[in-house]
């Protein structure tokens, strides 16, 4: 039994391997290859609390369904079987025992879920992200130019009915530093989701929800909205830059010089009218 | 124009082809046009996923445009829900609650009649969507674009008259499931046998009692959401206008509380069906006959406490959050009783390796997939990432397609020869199955790797390079096989039926009363009303038990009764049934002409509601019966 | 006619088309609970006027809420007079139950011009969008209980409702019954409980 757990477990990661092999680093959203801390608590209550648990029940159940198949199939002149009708110990326990250990996951899901939504620190840097049929625009309320207007990077929004062009909109970070996200949309749900950083969180028009995540490695990291928006869902994409922190301050500083005219990372600013 | 129809109608029961089919309201008449009509939609609704697949087999394809691909996945999920498994679950319930219950029809005969063609002028009112967009022949489709789920405010800012087309299908294909389930749930109350005490009932029974109550319950939900999806987009109300303080998610918690207990309404009768099955095949009793039927109701109530664990990720704070997190949890208890308990019907028996079988036990091993993969996404931190991704689409798929489609396969298979008189192939059956079972798997496990390494749903396209490629060329792969499983499936019917070879009344060793008459039944089901005895009557008329426990034949019993039955008395003279009635399908035409009024323009809405209104007063001054 | 269920025993000891008629009103509270609790989920919450206590004639409603409760004692009486056999009082008592049902509605159809007048339409406001939607399904519920009184008064005239079919009044009335105490909670929630 162990060792068909463990080829099971083989053939999963093999082909998690295959599936990655060759991913392109900016497209790759791979959520077993975390690199923020809280896509990889998420990796590690998935695969120790339930995907774990569940591999072993779904090898001893099918196992069970498969002996139980072949065993007591029906042989030629075979008399019929006596007639079982039911056995209420068996019941008890297959209720108690899986309950007691589905109970046992309300541990993790309680404790993540308080964990995942606490507010965000106080020194962490501050990010308002608006969802717009197609693209999402950034805003850092806290870096503003002379004339204190924040910094803010526009993406290129999507027209219905053309296909999007151009690189996506960048979201410029410091590595391993907690970054606390304010999430609004102009028109539809969106969802903003960083997979290698951070689950998802839906971007409802008419309230704000928020979140943090961090970056713990220097790279870029690819985003996509997950929740269907309409006509281009499946190109409303984003990337985060996780930079070090005089890379991060540079980068602030060469789009501040600008007079705060914040650019899209596709080059033309395009701009979004959205209430203040 | 009333008195035409009722003179047409006076010629009573000389109703010949087409006609006796359009004013029948004979329950297995209706139920094998439920059948015929949801396994049409399925083709439908299959030829829509293939589509998909195709265009997702490799990246940056462009087999569909956007707005098209948009328009079909929409169409698939709701065809595939309200049109498929739905109406496939009504027509075993028409095909046998009244001959499991030992009653000779439902208790509203023209009701079901109605509710039939309410579902056929719904599903085709919701199909005509696809010829509003232009020409359909250029690939400009009109069907609606905001998923089956409709979220607001995507569904209130698409353009055209899809959506419309959408609410209102829905709006009245709910009629007609809330008709049947009127229906059914009184008939089981009210219409058993003598002796047919509720715990005597075949699990079946009550998995259509359950769903009955389920149905009429959840219905009334998405009928008020559907209204004030539809008040916001043709009056400009503002439900889930967030400009004027509407809330989107007031949508989604309407849409959900339906939505939920809508997924055990799919998966319910399916049970039911593998709960008969299983213990046929295995000559053996259901085990814990109390505890299958008390875990079906514990999932009916919990499925009312779960809903927003679809909506994990909007935002609804940690207290919400964990609350369903929690029932969410819980819900997997009653569910693997279940499981347990067709284990052990399993154990020790003497399983005769049928088709019906193998669909009944391949419901069992995907249905465990189904169940882990719920849970699994039941924990609410971890499921940040899952959701709305392919693991979301690998689970639902599991559980309607692994599950409840296996399971209603397992039951065409099962009682095929009961309404045709003739046997299902085996070999093609096997094959068929083999077919499914392996195509199935090729396409939707893959599918929990992609979403595992990113993938979202609802995507039309994806660029080279996500290292999604091979997956997704897979899953293309094993759609097209479960396609040529289909094709085997619909080559085996016409086969089998040229065939003719002859079933009898009782070719599995049946344990419930639908075995006990003639196949197909006459339409009076039973010559004498039966008198029950026990839970598995028919299988106690053939076998008493000695002293170890093991069954033995009684001579003489059960069996050879229905064949003299059947040569006795030919027609059953004496047996007044229900008259056959026009006014079910006039008062059905009237709705979706209502519909399409309020689409485009009042003056249409009249001819509805006059038609509406003939249909009614017509049925309810016609006398049931001469 | 041994499928007629008048004829067959039946499980619950429930005529069939009674207890369809049960959970058809079973049913129908899920409709009306959800609408309410719309109606109650954006109270409060409309961004401009015109708001509810710049509207609402409570002593107006009342006096039409009062109209609604005494025609379900004229429903109650019809019914008495149906069982006794008193053609002659079903007639007079299924008339007033319809006129009163009348009543109320065409003091709904005021209520609702008046507040049109003020500005108030579907579109204004969520005040109106949920008040008119749930009002207007509840009209609607009545105006379909008139019809069946109206359709079940010719029938009575034309002596097509005898003493034996009691039901036909009986199911008009539990359905009658269950749109008049609908009312009854739309008006003490939406009129009378002001926050």
């Amino acid at each position: 039994m162990r060792r068909l757990v463990s080829v099971a477990l083989l053939i999963a990661l093999v082909g998690l391997l295959i599936g990655c092999a060759g991913a392109d680093p900016d497209l790759d959203q791979n959520t077993f290859a975390p690199e923020g801390d809280v896509a990889r608590m998420q990796r590690d209550i998935l695969i120790v609390w339930v995907l774990g648990p569940a591999a072993v029940i779904f090898v001893v159940m099918q196992a069970l369904l498969i002996y139980a198949v072949i065993r007591f199939r029906r042989k030629k002149g075979q008399e019929l079987p006596r007639q079982v009708h039911g056995n209420n110990r068996l019941e008890y326990a297959w209720t108690i025992a899986p309950a007691i250990l589905l109970l046992m996951l309300i541990v993790p899901t309680v404790a993540g879920v308080i964990e995942l939504g606490r507010d965000a620190a106080d020194d962490a840097l501050r990010v308002r992200v608006v969802g717009q049929q197609f693209s999402w625009t950034f805003q850092y309320p806290d870096l503003t130019d002379a004339e204190g207007k924040p910094l803010t990077v526009f993406g290129l929004p999507g027209e219905v009915g053309k296909p999007s062009t151009g690189r996506p909109a960048e979201l410029h970070i410091p590595v391993d530093r907690e970054i606390g996200v304010t999430l609004e949309s102009v028109d539809v749900i969106h969802s903003f989701w960083v997979p290698k950083l951070a689950g998802k969180l839906d971007v409802v028009p008419g309230r704000t929800n928020s979140m943090w995540f961090n970056a713990t490695k220097i790279g870029s990291y690819s985003g996509q909205c997950a929740e269907f928006c309409g006509f281009q869902h499946a190109d409303m994409r984003l990337i985060v830059v996780a930079e070090s922190e005089e890379d991060f301050e540079a980068w602030v500083a060469d789009q501040l010089e600008g007079g705060g005219a914040a650019r899209s990372g596709a080059g033309e600013p395009a701009l979004v009218s959205y209430g203040e | 124009m009333v008195g035409a129809l009722r003179r047409l109608r006076q010629e009573g029961e000389s109703y010949q082809g087409v006609w006796s089919w359009l004013t029948t309201v004979d329950h297995k008449r209706i139920g094998i046009m439920y059948g015929v009509t949801a396994f049409l939609f399925f083709l439908m609704g299959g030829i829509e996923a293939l589509l998909l697949r195709i265009q997702l087999s490799s990246p940056n394809n462009a087999v569909l445009d956007p707005d098209q691909y948009n328009r079909i996945f929409t169409m698939h999920g709701t065809t595939m829900i309200f049109l498929v498994v739905m109406p496939l679950s009504a027509a075993f319930f028409n095909l046998l609650i009244p001959l499991m219950i030992g009653a000779r029809d439902v208790a509203f005969p023209r009701l079901n009649a109605f509710s039939f063609w309410v579902f056929l002028g719904g599903g085709l009112f919701m199909n005509a969507s696809f010829f509003t967009g232009g020409n359909i022949l250029k690939g400009e489709l009109g069907a609606p674009d905001a998923g089956w789920f409709g979220y607001a405010p995507l569904s209130l800012q698409s353009a055209g008259t899809g959506i419309d087309f959408w609410a209102f299908g829905l709006l009245i294909l709910g009629v007609a499931s809330m008709a049947s389930g009127f229906n059914f749930i009184v008939t089981i109350f009210n219409m058993r046998a003598p002796g047919m005490t509720l715990l005597r009932m075949p699990l079946f029974v009550w998995m259509t009692l359950v769903t009955s109550f389920l149905i009429i319950f959840a219905m009334p939900i998405i009928t008020v959401a559907l209204f004030q999806l539809l008040f916001d987009r043709l009056y400009g109300a503002n439900f889930f206008n967030f400009e004027a303080g509407g809330q989107p998610l007031l949508w989604q918690h309407m849409f959900w509380l339906f939505g939920h207990p809508e997924v055990y309404i799919l998966i319910l009768p399916a049970m039911g069906i593998v709960s008969e099955v299983l213990p046929t095949f295995s000559r053996k009793p259901l085990f814990g006959y109390p505890f299958v039927v008390i875990s079906g109701l514990a999932i009916a109530f919990m499925s009312w406490g779960v809903w927003a664990h679809h909506m994990y990720t909007t935002g609804l704070g940690p207290i919400a959050n964990s609350a369903f997190g929690v029932s969410t949890i819980l819900i997997a208890v009653p569910t693997g009783i279940k499981i347990f308990n067709w284990l052990a019907t399993l154990w020790g028996g003497a399983i005769s390796l049928k088709t019906p079988l193998f669909f009944a036990v391949g419901f069992i091993s995907m249905f465990v997939i189904g169940g882990l993969t719920g849970v699994i996404h039941s924990i609410v931190p971890s499921d940040y990432q899952q959701q709305d991704t392919y693991f979301v689409v690998a689970h639902l798929h599991q559980v309607l397609l692994g599950g409840a489609m296996f399971g209603l396969f397992a039951g065409i298979y099962y009682w095929f020869p009961k309404f045709t008189g003739r046997l299902l192939h085996e070999g093609w059956g096997q094959l068929h199955f083999w077919l499914m079972f392996i195509g199935f798997n090729i396409t939707f496990q893959p599918m929990m790797i992609l979403g595992l390494l990113g993938m979202p749903r609802r995507i039309y396209s994806y660029p080279e390079g996500a290292g999604w490629e091979w997956w997704n060329a897979v899953a293309t792969v094993g759609a097209l096989l479960i396609g040529v499983s289909i094709l085997v499936f619909m080559f085996n019917v016409v086969l089998s039926l040229r065939r003719n070879d002859q079933a009898g009344p009782d070719p599995w060793d049946g344990r419930t009363l639908e075995w006990a008459i003639p196949s197909p039944p006459p339409a009076y089901n039973f010559r004498e009303i039966p008198t029950v005895r026990a839970r598995d009557d028919f299988w106690h008329q053939k076998y008493e038990e000695d002293e170890t426990g093991r069954p033995v034949p009684i001579v003489g019993g059960g069996a050879q009764e229905p064949e003299e039955e059947e040569h006795a008395e030919g027609e059953g003279h004496g047996i007044h049934m229900p008259s056959p009635s026009f006014f079910p399908l006039i008062a059905a035409i009237g709705l979706p002409i209502i519909a399409t009024g309020l689409i485009y323009d009042a003056a249409i809405v009249a001819v509805g509601v006059a038609v509406l209104v003939v249909g009614i007063y017509g049925w309810a001054l016609e006398p049931a019966s001469e | 006619m041994s499928h007629t269920p008048a004829a067959l025993e039946t499980g619950t000891g429930l005529d069939n088309r009674k207890l369809l008629m049960w959970l058809f009103l079973a049913s129908e509270c899920l409709l009306f609970g959800s609408l309410i609790g719309a109606y109650l989920l954006y109270r409060g919450q409309s961004v401009v006027g015109p708001y509810p206590e710049d509207l609402f004639d409570i002593p107006f409603t009342s006096v039409s809420a009062f109209v609604l409760l005494m025609s379900s004692v004229t429903m109650v009486l019809a019914l008495a007079a149906i069982q006794r056999g008193d053609q002659r009082g079903l007639r007079i008592w299924l008339l007033s139950t319809a006129l009163l049902g009348l009543l109320f509605l065409s003091g709904q159809a005021f209520e609702f011009t008046e507040f049109n007048h003020e500005g108030l339409s579907l579109s204004s406001n969520l005040f109106g969008t949920t008040f008119f939607v749930l009002t207007g399904f509840h009209g609607a519920h009545v105006t379909v209980g008139v019809l069946i009184l109206l359709s079940l008064l010719v029938m009575a005239w034309r002596g097509r409702l005898t003493q034996s079919q009691s039901l036909n009044i009986e199911l008009a009335g539990l359905y009658w019954h269950f749109v008049d105490v609908v009312w009854i909670v739309i008006f003490t929630l939406i009129y009378l409980i002001q926050p």
